[in-house]
């Protein structure tokens, strides 16, 4: 066996990419847990939203439908980050699922009601009305959210292994979160105002909630969870426990920053949203950046026998498993943005094709290696 | 693979024999076996069902042992926003809202004491107080038996429509008025059955201190 394939051997293994993700395992105590956090959840929605289903019924429709077209778009730029050693669609969608009901209406909703109220008795309504948005989301959401990750990990711990599952699961979980929390914000709105102009206030929240959602839960909890998965990563020589934890607490501070911007109030408040915006943008960035490192080395691992014998070229190779850099040198070097973009998703096609035979020279492989080579002959 | 730090066995649906996955049935080596479950497994169960029934039901025990210490003081004002105030009962909790001197951020404020509270709520309504009152108690169902309703005038001249209801889990008040601009206050005082009478006069004091504010 050469080096080469030796190294995507163990990227095979060590990636756990390919192996199936089922959710429903009765042995595992994760998915009980996982089933009693969303089912608690769901019965919390059925109690916040029943009684008043009916009256507030256009500001529920609207919420839905407005934030579930806010969805789609969202879903697309995560399916695009979901790359090197993808995360199946079926986890995805638990982590999700966990985000938007179990982390919101199990945990979230009675854990911040309390440490609100908790914060007004310790230093008073006025002080709670500044601060207590900033002193108990951060803590409970996020924690409540990463709890999600946990359970995963328990539920697949050959697929969630290192920091950018971390980081994809987390965009996830936050995602879902965000797009709960948002129809709660419609609710809250119309319930707030007994029901006057439900459309407008629905309208209104949706086009607010929208704009601060772009750094909202789906960034803080990428950050959050790739932190965590820096702590407890299971890849040889990524767990880094210092990183870690001050990425969860650089989560937890943007998360802050953002729900009491109007109390810290060093900046006026039309520049201090975009200044916070930015340094949360740059902190995803440089997060996804490291956290991605041992994926691209799995990718390259994983292509190398492919690259030995020449069917994926030193260039298409770094394009593959390189950043948005790496990409972009490409594509100036194929001169042709659409022949670039086919020619490395047929190179990450190979590279699934190769971890799902586990190695193996199987049809699948066979025909995604000649794709590749069709499309490079092109 | 086996996780020391969490415990987590590789999954049991499944397997690898020199690189190549093989489907298993879902099976628990004896060893590892408690009740049918993988014992493996509960670390991180185990782990995040505390965590989640802390922040769940943890701080809202907590929050309940903790007692009220904000208690209304002579002269303290309530801030109904827009120059408007009100005057609260002396040694009522402040649960929530602010005192004239702070910029509140909404106009919600929350009143209690030992068999009653009173809310104070502020929404955004262009028409009257009655049709406001009507609002209210639409998005409200039916609450009970309700009473006629009946005017209340503060000492700053503002005209309100009151309504009362009685129902098994007590006797409600509700107080609808037109502020200036485009707020409506509604002023909703809840008490145990029965005890309506025994708060009868200090409501009546905050709902006559209610300023109107700027603008009108």
């Amino acid at each position: 066996m050469t080096a080469a394939k030796t190294a995507q051997l163990t990227a095979i293994q060590q990636s756990g990419w390919g192996q199936p993700f089922r959710l429903f395992q009765p042995q595992n105590l994760a998915f009980w847990v996982y089933a009693a956090g969303v089912g608690a959840g769901a019965l919390a929605v059925l109690r916040y939203f029943g009684p008043g289903a009916d009256f507030y019924r256009p500001a529920l429709t609207g919420g839905v439908l407005l934030f579930g077209l806010y969805l789609l778009p969202w879903l697309l730029l995560l399916r695009r980050q979901n790359r090197y050693t993808a995360q199946p669609g079926g986890l995805l969608a638990a982590a999700f699922c966990w985000g938007g009901v179990a982390a919101t209406f199990w945990i979230a909703l009675p854990a911040n009601s309390a440490l609100l109220e908790i914060w007004a008795k310790a230093g008073g309504t006025q002080f709670a009305a500044d601060w207590g948005a900033g002193l108990a989301a951060p803590i409970n959401e996020e924690i409540g959210k990463a709890l999600g990750l946990v359970l995963l990990i328990g539920l697949a711990p050959r697929l969630v292994r290192g920091a950018y599952d971390g980081f994809v699961i987390g965009a996830f979980i936050g995602l879902g979160f965000q797009v709960f929390e948002d129809v709660l914000y419609v609710y809250n709105g119309a319930a707030q105002s007994f029901g006057v102009d439900q459309i407008g206030s629905s309208l209104q929240i949706f086009v607010v909630r929208g704009a601060t959602g772009i750094v909202s839960h789906a960034l803080f909890s990428a950050i959050f969870c790739a932190g965590l998965m820096w702590v407890l990563s299971r890849v040889p020589g990524e767990r880094d426990v210092p990183r870690g934890l001050f990425t969860m607490l650089a989560a937890m501070v943007f998360h802050f920053a953002w729900d009491d911007m109007g109390a810290i109030g060093l900046l006026p408040v039309v520049v201090l949203p975009f200044l916070i915006a930015a340094v949360e943008l740059c902190a995803l960035f440089y997060v996804m950046r490291h956290a991605a490192r041992q994926e691209r080395v799995w990718i390259r691992d994983l292509l190398a026998p492919e690259a030995e014998t020449g069917v994926v070229d030193p260039a298409l190779l770094s394009a593959v498993s390189g950043l948005r850099r790496e990409r972009k040198a490409f594509r100036k070097l194929v001169r042709n943005r659409r022949r670039a973009r086919h020619l490395v998703e047929a190179a990450g096609d190979l590279a699934r094709e190769l971890a799902l035979a586990g190695g193996h020279e199987t049809v699948r492989v066979a025909y995604a290696r000649a794709e590749l080579l069709r499309l490079r002959g092109a | 693979m086996y996780s020391l730090r969490f415990g987590v066995p590789e999954p049991a649906g499944c397997g690898q024999v020199t690189g190549v996955t093989i489907e298993q049935p879902q099976w628990v080596a004896v060893e590892h076996r408690f009740l049918g479950l993988d014992r493996r497994t509960f670390r991180p169960a185990l782990i995040a069902f505390a965590i989640a029934v802390v922040l769940a039901y943890g701080l809202p025990a907590l929050n309940a042992a903790i007692p009220w210490h904000n208690e209304i003081k002579a002269g303290d004002v309530l801030d109904l926003g827009d120059g408007a105030t009100a005057v609260p009962p002396v040694g009522w909790q402040l649960e929530n809202g602010t005192l004239t001197g702070a910029a509140p951020a909404s106009l919600q404020i929350d009143l209690a004491t030992g068999g009653a509270t009173i809310a104070l709520r502020g929404a955004s309504f262009t028409s009257t107080a009655d049709a406001f009152l009507d609002q209210v108690l639409r998005s409200q169902g039916s609450p009970g038996v309700n009473a006629a309703r009946g005017t209340v005038t503060t000492a700053g001249g503002l005209v309100g429509v009151a309504q009362s209801s009685s129902a098994p889990g007590g006797d409600v008040l509700q107080v609808a008025f037109k502020m200036s601009g485009r707020v409506a206050l509604l002023v909703r005082v809840r008490t145990a059955p029965g005890q309506f009478e025994r708060y009868q006069d200090t409501v009546g004091a905050l709902l006559r201190s209610i300023t109107p504010g700027a603008g009108r």
